[in-house]
């Protein structure tokens, strides 16, 4: 303890020399005035740490003294020594902040009590400002780590190539970066902390988010999937998103969108896949080359059976060239049909149709071949499908392909013992999937084939293939963003189910 | 009597356009539609010629060429390559056969690439069996 330094103040002498002298035995260092102004000079001067005064002095009294020091210096402890009763003095010098008081005549164990007193006060008065100058630097510290870490997580977000959209438990919105300003072509001092949820997305992803938070409040995240987003000014963006869920003591604070724009990977894909197959096309031309040679060969061939016919007025002979002549003119425009959707892009052309009835016209088209095969073709079709908004065009060119491929097929089988037929089944999946089967009893593929069945040139139908049917199929398939499966045995047949999502017809705005 | 000549052909559009050339040449015409019924028919009752394709679904030509040109009691009926498959690649598939096979079998004697004017196709095989 430092506080080590007294000044005493008394018009009487003699007690201010007793005074010292005790107090010089304790250890003090001490110093003595005499009159009130004369205590202020040394104060002025020497600055004690603490101060006991007198209070009934000639001029400046104790009290005058005591209101100038505290006056120069609050925090010095000043000691007020008072005649018995003086009660009035005693509440002024408190209200003007003394420390203590001791009554005269002074008693050295009251001035020592006082004095430790006085000390503790000066010792605490400074560890205290001691910790709350430290204080004061920590949370200022602290402060400035946390502005910094703030910061530099504005600046991740801000400058992140993700868009980042954060909704708070009342889905306000409370993060827009520059990103996802971009993506959804809103400016994001009009968004963040204006709009909520339902202003920036559709109502159906709103909702959707809301569900999932709502619906599975144990799961925290959406993981990374691919999908169509479609902004407010109805532009469709395809993005790759997730979601987190952010809870805090098991408390739902809001939610985290993170969306990357797909659209520039999206147009690369779109446009290696085309060159791809045009390259296709290139390799399927020179396997091609023999395809053509056979329809070369059918219509010479035909044109001369023909003159043959003429030459000699032979009916048979006339109509077997003539039905040559106009296979050979189909499969010319077959062929062409089947390179031309290869090669372009092609974008379905979706619109309400009957898709039952497109099975009944296709199983028409090809019920004279297939009975001259002895084939029999059934369909089972589901009444209940009715107009759904699809393809018309996907579901007609790949039934026909699977149709005639099932038609090979049981031609093709070594084993003419069996009941050749072809079965065409149509029915809806999950409410969402139009689904068309075609099941044959014929040859089936071995495994070859089938990891092949989809390559370009890829023919098992020696010159009678372009090696482009199936090609053609799962390139409309897939357009229409569906799927085929392919389920075959060997010597036993074929089954082939595609699905093509659908529309209900009258859930469409037909405007 | 006119001889016999046995198309084996999977193409019923080849079939009829040399059937007919064959008939308006005064020939028999015999059709087989792949390599297995072909060789039924030329063990039943050997032609005098045969007009081979070679892409077949079921029995190749080229395998029922081998077959013909390795059997001894049928190695002595001419035979006419008429295919699509260009003669290049039939001679790369027998050649590779041949090494895998060992021994050597003898090139056909004519062989035509589709497509084939009718005149082609006649003296092709006035030229084997007159």
């Amino acid at each position: 303890m430092s506080a080590n330094k007294i000044l005493i103040v008394d018009d009487e002498e003699i007690i201010v020399r007793l005074l010292s002298m005790s107090l010089r035995s304790d250890g003090y260092e001490t110093l003595s005035a005499y009159s009130g102004e004369q205590g202020l000079e040394v104060f002025k001067s020497e600055s004690p740490d603490i101060v006991v005064t007198d209070i009934k002095m000639p001029g400046m009294d104790g009290l005058e003294l005591l209101k100038k020091i505290k006056e120069i210096d609050s925090d010095k402890e000043v000691i007020i020594v008072t005649g018995h009763g003086d009660i009035d003095s005693t509440i002024i010098a408190l209200q003007y902040g003394a420390s203590d008081f001791i009554n005269k005549p002074v008693r050295d164990e009251a001035l020592a009590i006082a004095l430790e007193r006085a000390k503790e006060k000066i010792y605490i008065r400074e560890k205290l400002e001691g910790y709350t100058k430290n204080l004061e630097q920590k949370i200022a510290e602290a402060t400035e780590e946390i502005r910094r870490k703030s910061n530099f997580q504005k600046l991740l977000i801000h400058s992140s190539h993700d868009a980042i959209v954060a909704f708070d438990h009342d889905w306000k919105v409370v993060v827009f970066n520059p990103e996802a300003a971009r993506i959804f072509g809103e400016n994001a001092a009009n968004v963040r902390n204006k709009m909520t949820i339902q202003d920036l997305y559709s109502q159906k992803v709103a909702d959707s988010f809301k569900d999932f938070v709502k619906n599975q409040p144990q799961k925290k995240d959406i993981p990374w999937k691919e999908m169509v987003f479609k902004v407010k000014d109805g532009r469709q963006i395809p993005v790759r998103h997730a979601t987190n869920v952010l809870h805090v003591k098991g408390e739902f604070m809001g939610i985290v969108n993170f969306f990357q724009d797909l659209t520039e990977i999206k147009q690369l894909e779109k446009e290696l896949v085309q060159s791809e197959r045009l390259a296709a096309v290139g390799q399927t031309v020179s396997g091609l080359a023999h395809y053509v040679k056979n329809i070369l060969i059918g219509l010479k061939g035909g044109s001369y059976v023909v003159d043959v016919g003429m030459k000699k007025n032979d009916t048979a002979k006339l109509k077997t060239g003539w039905n040559t002549i106009k296979n050979n003119i189909n499969r010319v425009a077959d062929l062409t049909q089947d390179l031309l959707t290869y090669s372009k892009e092609r974008e379905p052309e979706i619109e309400p149709c009957f898709p039952n009835e497109i099975v009944e016209d296709v199983i028409d088209l090809v019920s004279n071949v297939a009975s001259t095969n002895n084939i029999k073709i059934s369909k089972v079709t589901d009444p209940g499908i009715g107009e759904l908004v699809v393809d018309p065009q996907t579901i007609h060119r790949t039934l026909l392909n699977l149709v005639n491929n099932a038609m090979d097929a049981c031609v093709e089988d070594e084993d003419t013992s069996k009941k050749f037929e072809i079965q065409v089944k149509t029915y809806l999946e999950s409410n969402t999937m139009f689904c068309l089967e075609v099941k044959d009893n014929g040859c089936g593929m071995d495994e070859e084939t089938q990891a092949r069945l989809f390559d370009p040139m890829f023919s098992s139908k020696g010159g009678k293939g372009t090696g482009l049917g199936l090609l053609v199929t799962g390139k409309l398939v897939e357009e229409h963003k569906g799927s085929i499966d392919t389920d075959t045995r060997l010597g036993q047949g074929t089954t082939f189910v595609v699905r093509l999502p659908y529309k209900k017809a009258d859930a469409v705005d037909r405007n | 009597m006119s001889k016999k000549v046995l198309v084996v052909d999977d193409d019923p559009d080849v079939r009829s356009f040399v059937v007919t050339v064959l008939e308006e040449n005064h020939y028999t015409p015999l059709v087989a539609q792949d390599g297995v019924e072909g060789l039924e028919m030329i063990e039943k009752e050997p032609p005098d010629l045969v007009i081979l394709d070679v892409l077949m679904p079921r029995g190749s030509g080229i395998r029922l060429y081998r077959k013909l040109k390795t059997d001894d009691s049928l190695k002595e009926i001419p035979v006419i390559m008429f295919t699509g498959i260009a003669m290049r690649s039939f001679l790369k598939s027998q050649k590779a056969l041949d090494e895998f096979n060992g021994g050597e079998v003898p090139k056909p004697d004519i062989y035509l690439e589709k497509p084939v004017e009718p005149e082609e196709l006649v003296r092709a095989i006035q030229k084997k069996i007159g």
